[in-house]
Formats: structure tokens, C-alpha cells, sequence
């Protein structure tokens, strides 16, 4: 499988507003901060729906998650080969986020597990690149798994 | 302010229309309820058309199609609200006084648009991980089972109860009954839901006449139903996970509806829920606060939600069993309040039957629990 740090360029985000790609190949998922009242949203907002305030600053996410639900996905559209697990993990700065799950059978997934982002192709841009993108896979999974 | 009544309804058969499209589907609801109000066409003064995927000016050709146009007409769009959407904006046309008869219709021609599972918008963030509405469902289903212990064939019965009810109506897609093994042992779409968990593609439209006070008094329409409420929300922000279990938009929708009408959810005689897939009548009726926070799966089982039960829910089929042309969801939703409260739904009649309410929900946008709830309640 292609990785994002054994390319000779440097991988490219499917979603660049909203996950960025490091240097180190690491990824992280990108939201807004409300300066004012502290709340977090994903993706990025243009006024904190907490406060109504629009001093906001973008930051980077925490790589860990807790499972909150999921479903295994036997039918999609053709961009997605199932089946595929799909969930919503909830990350440290308390928001909610749909994902796909990967590195684990299906059957095994269980609600509250412990995951963390990792960086997977995720599909080819217009110029047949690949473009890399997040899932969430469980703690300490081998990449590549 | 003015009291809104509903003197005339009409639908299609919902189902699969090849040789049809939707302003001809909404032509024939139209010209139906014209006639089931008994009234001549050129007292309608304005209307609204609710539809999602059909294209500009859809409410405008059926208008042209039987020969109304030069009304006020607005398209409205609000996914799977849409007609309902329709309905409340030709209420309060009416209530603003602007005008005395109003005409709302839903439509659409899903089949020429869709063959598989629908998708948020793609420009969404979840759609482009992979979301689909069943798989969204699907997800609060596992939540719900981890919480309340329901079990999957407690979930099957919903679906099992609706194409029964559906069996009972002429003018649903599905008229065949099904059994909790066939729910649980067809194709699988997203776990734990399967493809009998899930409304169909389908085509149909259906279409309401909504007057004043006065107008009614004028026409002196016997057959008349009210609309005590139709209310509309959209979903809040959410600064915080929050539980997918319960539906704070559903029971806000609801709250303001009760209001309104001066009733509240023990006053209710049957409804009509938005019943996309089976988890989503178990959130709705809960929301509504029709059955107690994880009593419903159990409620089913009993019967309690059969016609003949003690609060019947999805009498005409549901969208599972009836059908859900989305833009025409709505409207044929009153349709069914309308038929019952009138004693006018035959084999499916919910006896001595005063107050109904219809309940949709559409669409879905990140960050927010809902795009659009609307409710309607309806007094004989
Ligand atoms: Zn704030």
C-alpha cells in the first residue's frame, strides 16, 4: 500500500481546508476555536455558534478519539468500495466527527474503543494523483494493516 | 387571527410512474383535491409547491398544466420537508391575511433521479468520508440497541407494522405484507439495517386547499379539518457531542406545535412520523413525546402502535410502506390526517379518531442535529 511518507513529493490532502498533511507525513484534522468562549467546531466556521462571537482561531485537533456509534456499510455510491466502516468518533476538544474506521475486522469494532487518525490514500485527484486522507484506526494499529 | 382549514385533498398512487414525471403527478393531485373541495379553481388565490431534485419552476408546470397560472407561486425546498414546507407557508399566507384560499403541493419523480441510497450534498465533509443517509440511520440504530437494549427484531416490527398498515391502502408503493424474518434476512445496506428497514425510491405527489375563516364560512364546506398548528424549525448548533439517541429539534418542533394547538402529545389520536427507516419512527414518536425515551421498540411489539392499538402510528403505510417521494412526503401526510379525521380511509380507518399530527424531518448539514422539522397537527 502507498504511505504517506514513502513518496518522493509530498502527499496531498483530499480536503485541504479541512486536514492537513505534516511534513513528518503525520496528519491532522483542522477546526475553529472560538477565542472568546473556548467552544471547538469542525471543519472550520466562520462565527462561533456557541456565542455568536467571530473571533475565532484555526487550530489542529487531537489525533485520539473515542468511538461513539458506527455501522458497516454494504451499499454506497461507486467512489466508496464496500464494504467499509463508517463512524463518529468523538475527539478530546469535544466535537463530533464522521469517519471511516480502518485496521480492524468489522466484527470487532465495538463502541467506546479507544482509535487514533491515521493517513490512508483516500481516493485519486483530477490529475490521477493520489490523494491522502483520514480515517480513524484503533490504538497502536500497524499502519498498512 | 384567522383559523386555517383544509377543505380539499388529493393524491397520486405512490409508487413507480415510468410514463409520468412530477408536474404531471402533481396535476392530477391538484386537479383531485380541486375537486374534493368542491370549489372552483379560480378562487385559489396563491400556492406553494414543495419538491427537492425536480428542476426550476416545477410548482409553475403543473399550475400551466391545468390551466392556473397568474397565481403567486413559490418553490420550496427543504429535503425531505418540503411539502410540509408547503403547507406551512400557504398557512400563513392565510393567517397573515394576504390570502383567503391557498393551494399546497408536493411532488416528485425520484425514480428518473436515484436508484440506490441517497447522499448528502457533496460539497458536505461526512459525505465525502463515505456518509449516506442509511448509514447515518444505520449508526443511531447501534447507538440506540447499545442503550435502550432494543433488539433487532424489535426494530424489524416497525417496518413489519408499516407495510401491513401499507397493505391496507390503495394508493401506497407497497401492498404486500412482510414478517420480521423477511426484514432481517434481506439485503444488508448499512448494519444493522437492512433493505426492508428503509423507505423505497418512489414517485408520487399529493396536494391540500387550505382556507380562511371566512372562506369557510362562505363555502360552507361540512368536511372541513382544521389546522390547529404547523410549525418549523431548523436544527441548532451543535457546540458539543450530544446524544443521537433523542431529538431535541423533533421535541422542539413538537412543544411549539402542542402550543398552538392548545393540546398536548396525550391529546393526539394517531400520527403520521418521518419514518425514512425504521430507527427514525422509534427517535420520532419519542421526540414527540408520543412514547417514553427507549419504551417504543417494546410498544410496537405489543401492538400498542397497530390500528386498533392504542396510538396508531404510520396508519397509511408510512414512508416505509406508503412510500417517500420526498417533495411529496408532506403533503400526503395531511392528505392521510385529512382521510382519517374525515372517516373517509376505509379499510384503515382509526375509529373516533379527532386529533392527528404529521411529523417530518429533512436533510442533514454538519454541525448542526437537523436541517429542517416541521409538524402539523390537525383537529376534526
Ligand atoms: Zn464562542
Amino acid at each position: 500500500m502507498v504511505t504517506a511518507t514513502d513518496r518522493d513529493t509530498a502527499p496531498v490532502s483530499f480536503r485541504p481546508g479541512e486536514f492537513e498533511i505534516l511534513p513528518d507525513g503525520s496528519g491532522r484534522l483542522l477546526g475553529s476555536r472560538c477565542r472568546n468562549c473556548g467552544a471547538h467546531f469542525f471543519p472550520i466556521r466562520e462565527a462561533c455558534s456557541g456565542c455568536l462571537g467571530t473571533d475565532l482561531e484555526t487550530v489542529r485537533f487531537s489525533t485520539t478519539a473515542k468511538l461513539y456509534t458506527f455501522s458497516v456499510v454494504r451499499q454506497s455510491v461507486p467512489a466508496f468500495p464496500v464494504p467499509y466502516v463508517l463512524g463518529y468518533v468523538d475527539v478530546p476538544e469535544g466535537v463530533r466527527i464522521m469517519t471511516q474506521i480502518s485496521g480492524i475486522d468489522p466484527e470487532e469494532v465495538k463502541i467506546g474503543m479507544d482509535l487514533e487518525l491515521a493517513v490512508e490514500p483516500f481516493g485519486t485527484g483530477d490529475d490521477g494523483e493520489t490523494l491522502f486522507g483520514y480515517r480513524f484506526r484503533p490504538v497502536g494499529t500497524e499502519e498498512g494493516k | 387571527m384567522t383559523g386555517v382549514h383544509i377543505i380539499g385533498v388529493g393524491m397520486t398512487r405512490f409508487g413507480k410512474h415510468p410514463d409520468d414525471d412530477a408536474a404531471g403527478l402533481g396535476a392530477k393531485a391538484l386537479l383531485e383535491a380541486i375537486s374534493d373541495a368542491g370549489i372552483d379553481p379560480r378562487l385559489i388565490e396563491g400556492a406553494y409547491c414543495g419538491h427537492v431534485f425536480q428542476g426550476m419552476v416545477t410548482g409553475q408546470r403543473i399550475l400551466a398544466q391545468v390551466g392556473m397560472a397568474g397565481l403567486p407561486l413559490a418553490n420550496v425546498e427543504n429535503a425531505c420537508s418540503s411539502g410540509a414546507t408547503a403547507i406551512r407557508e400557504a398557512s400563513l399566507a392565510i393567517r397573515a391575511g394576504e390570502h383567503d384560499v391557498v393551494l399546497a403541493v408536493g411532488t416528485e419523480h425520484l425514480t428518473t433521479r436515484f436508484a440506490g441510497a441517497l447522499t448528502p450534498d457533496p460539497s458536505d465533509p461526512e459525505a465525502a468520508v463515505g456518509a449516506t443517509m442509511p448509514s447515518v440511520y444505520a449508526m443511531r440504530a447501534r447507538r440506540y440497541m447499545e442503550e435502550f437494549g432494543m433488539t433487532r427484531r424489535q426494530l424489524a416490527a416497525v417496518a413489519v407494522k408499516n407495510r401491513r398498515h401499507a397493505a391496507a391502502n390503495p394508493l401506497a408503493h407497497f401492498r404486500k405484507e412482510i414478517t420480521i424474518e423477511e426484514v432481517i434476512e434481506s439485503r444488508p445496506i448499512a448494519d444493522p439495517l437492512n433493505l426492508l428497514d428503509c423507505s423505497p425510491v418512489t414517485d408520487g405527489s399529493a396536494a391540500a386547499i387550505l382556507v380562511s375563516d371566512r372562506m369557510l364560512k362562505r363555502l360552507g364546506n361540512g368536511r372541513a379539518v382544521r389546522l390547529a398548528a404547523s410549525t418549523l424549525f431548523t436544527g441548532s448548533v451543535e457546540t458539543e457531542p450530544t446524544s443521537m439517541t433523542f431529538e431535541p429539534l423533533t421535541r422542539k418542533t413538537a412543544e411549539a406545535a402542542y402550543e398552538k394547538a392548545g393540546i398536548g402529545p396525550e391529546d393526539v389520536d394517531f400520527a403520521e412520523v418521518h419514518d425514512c427507516f425504521s430507527i427514525a419512527e422509534v427517535l420520532r414518536v419519542e421526540g414527540l413525546g408520543l412514547f417514553p425515551q427507549g419504551g417504543y421498540p417494546a410498544a410496537v411489539e405489543r401492538g400498542e402502535a397497530d390500528i386498533g392499538g392504542r396510538l396508531p402510528i404510520n396508519p397509511s403505510g408510512g414512508l416505509i410502506g406508503k412510500g417517500h417521494p420526498l417533495g411529496g412526503t408532506g403533503v400526503a401526510q395531511v392528505v392521510e390526517l385529512v382521510r382519517q379525521l374525515r372517516g373517509e380511509a376505509g379499510e384503515r380507518q382509526i375509529e373516533g379518531a379527532r386529533v392527528g399530527l404529521a411529523h417530518c424531518r429533512g436533510g442533514k448539514a454538519v454541525g448542526i442535529e437537523g436541517a429542517a422539522c416541521t409538524v402539523q397537527v390537525l383537529v376534526k
